[in-house]
């Protein structure tokens, strides 16, 4: 008895030890010269796609569609009116439905990142690669050049394969950190996404068909103060915040108006470095490179 | 647009804030519904649901509190009424109309008609149809499929032949899309263009999401947060110059401190000038003419390629 207790605690502890050594927490982070913290605002820009994968009823798909007609370019003015690039993590087959607003996103500078082909990442790794060479050349053809950044599910060391260099999907740390492969090499940078800086998870209604119990229904103010609440706890101790936002939820009036207040509010503190993905995951490893594992 | 059949029901983009004019030259357009349905789920109005106290304020108390704000304001609200609801009261129908309001069709008894097949979908408009004419005495130009608070999502059911159904039967509107927050065109078929004009609808600004639900006796009751999403969006619409659309249902807002916020609220956007305040119709008949469907929708050939291991 006692025997297959300790066996366990030896099997959790392998787990936990092995699990630890495929993070790489970046040390003593600085940010370049006068910025205190970097901050991501990201897109996730899948419109009716996810509601059509997950075959779900008429009015969801317009639900969605407002992504695409009208959200998109809402946010795409809201960054430029600051002066802010950001990451817009583009589901593949947007590309054939939304040629319009991915032409404004680049002509405005922002970045174009992976969010899987149609927002699913298959099983079989031939399939997956086809899904992610299909939408980096979709992609591409907007932007001139490959996506260097993913916000999926997809096999790390596939991404690393094919020439990605950071992940936004992860929650391992507050900062960007590096995801090792089981070899112990390191595989991406990961720079951290959290539900609780999700517009999806405070205003979208049957998010994955979630039951009307679950449902997250609030106001701007009180994701205001909640958001400006979590950029402060990073702004104090020099961290890193990645905001996260639909096209379909955020582009409503009353939520551009609520990110106009906030962006404006960061805007008054110095030394906030509103960057892409790409440029925070860039400045990471040239200034902290990952280092290999010890095997 | 690339069109995609069963992906896309309108165009690639909306209008911009600066394309947009209202009548005399208003800054934003109101529209405000008031959903007469006490249906609670998907089946649509039940014995159970006429036999709850909430549907008996609602016809009574919750309604004449709700008519009386919106007179004290001067603004007028298109009223979605299923057929049942109009045979349990036509008096009060007709005094709705009387009062200057719109009388608009919500459905045979709010039921979802998702899985029903297109000659009884057809059969159900008809005599819903011909039972709103015979009560308020005109035509319903406008057709609501509102969601209900046990439905799975809060964005109203619909057939996929609800919208042609609607064309044929001759509606001018239908009341609630969620692809725009201004009116907009929901297409059906590509090469024809054939499309009917659908107003905005959101679930943020619908007050039966923020009132004890799911359920009664829930205790989620977040009326709070209903107010402050009506004045966000009102404020940021009317900046725009766009339009605000609210969807009352008197059983909830009409009750104590939601009534209070209620009040307060529309007394607030009154203050403002420039306010259009059309009814579904009105504003129907306006759009179709300013920016009818033939120059305003701009469908381009679908781009799509098709791939063995991806959705068609």
């Amino acid at each position: 008895m006692t025997d297959s207790l300790s066996q366990e605690i030896g099997g959790l502890k392998a787990v936990a030890r092995d699990w630890a050594a495929r993070h790489q927490r970046i040390e003593n982070l600085t940010w370049p010269a006068g910025k205190r913290i970097a901050v991501n605002f990201t897109a996730d820009f899948d419109a009716m796609l996810l509601r059509r994968l997950n075959n779900e009823p008429p009015m969801q798909l317009a639900k969605g569609e407002f992504g695409g007609r009208v959200g998109i370019w809402r946010l795409i003015e809201l960054f430029d009116a600051h002066g802010i690039k950001a990451t817009i993590f583009t589901v593949g087959r947007i590309c054939e439905l939304y040629p319009q607003a991915l032409k404004a996103a680049v002509r405005s500078g922002h970045e174009l990142a992976d969010h899987m082909w149609e927002h699913r990442v298959p099983k079989e790794l031939d399939v997956e690669r086809d899904h992610l060479r299909r939408t980096a050349a979709a992609l591409a053809k907007f932007s001139g050049r490959r996506p260097v950044g993913s916000r999926s599910h997809h096999t790390p060391t596939l991404l690393r394969e094919e020439g990605y260099i950071y992940n936004s999907h992860g929650a391992a740390d507050h900062r960007p950190y590096y995801v090792l492969d089981d070899k112990g090499a390191p595989c991406l940078l990961e720079l951290p996404f959290h539900f609780a800086i999700d517009d999806a998870m405070f205003f979208s209604f049957a998010w994955y068909a979630s039951a009307n119990g679950e449902q997250r229904l609030s106001d701007t103010d009180r994701v205001f103060d909640m958001w400006w609440a979590g950029f402060m706890q990073q702004y104090r101790q020099g961290g890193y915040l990645n905001v996260c936002l639909h096209p379909f939820v955020s582009g409503r009036a009353l939520r551009i108006a609520m990110l106009d207040r906030l962006i404006a509010r960061m805007k008054t503190l110095p030394g906030v470095w509103f960057a892409t993905c790409e440029e925070v995951a860039r400045h990471c490893l040239e200034a902290h490179p990952p280092k290999r594992n010890a095997a | 647009m690339p069109w995609k059949d069963r992906y896309t029901i309108s165009n690639e983009t909306s209008l911009a804030d600066a394309e947009l004019r209202w009548p005399q030259a208003k800054r934003c357009a109101v529209h405000v519904v008031v959903d007469l349905s006490v249906a609670s789920g998907p089946e649509g109005i039940t014995p159970r649901d006429i036999r709850s106290a909430p549907a008996i304020f609602g016809a009574s108390e919750g309604l004449a509190l709700v008519l009386a704000a919106l007179a004290k304001h001067e603004l007028k609200a298109t009223f979605a009424v299923p057929a049942v609801t109009a045979e349990i009261d036509p008096a009060g129908i007709r005094s709705l109309i009387a009062r200057g309001h719109e009388v608009a069709a919500h459905g045979f008894k709010h039921e979802d008609v998702s899985a029903l097949s297109r000659e009884e979908e057809k059969a159900r408009i008809d005599l819903t149809t011909r039972i709103l004419t015979d009560i308020a005495g005109r035509r319903p130009a406008g057709w609501f499929s509102l969601p209900r608070q046990k439905d799975p999502f809060a964005g109203g059911t619909i057939s996929p032949a609800t919208m042609d159904l609607l064309m044929e039967a001759g509606y001018a509107y239908m009341g609630n899309s969620l692809a725009d927050d201004i009116p907009h065109y929901w297409v059906t078929d590509f090469a024809s263009r054939r499309a009917i004009l659908t107003l905005p609808y959101y679930y943020h600004f619908d007050d039966q999401f923020f009132s004890m639900f799911p359920v009664q006796g829930s205790g989620l009751e977040n009326s709070d947060m209903l107010f402050r999403n009506w004045r966000a969006e009102f404020d940021a619409q009317y900046k725009r110059g766009r339009f605000f659309t609210m969807t009352l249902h008197p059983q909830h807002i009409g009750w104590c401190n939601r009534m209070a916020g209620l009040e307060a609220f529309l007394g607030y956007m009154a203050s403002l000038p420039d306010l259009w305040n059309p009814t579904g119709a009105e504003c129907a008949q306006y759009w179709s003419a300013t920016y009818p469907a033939a120059t305003t929708l701009g469908l381009e050939p679908s781009i799509w390629k098709d791939y063995p291991d991806s959705l068609s």
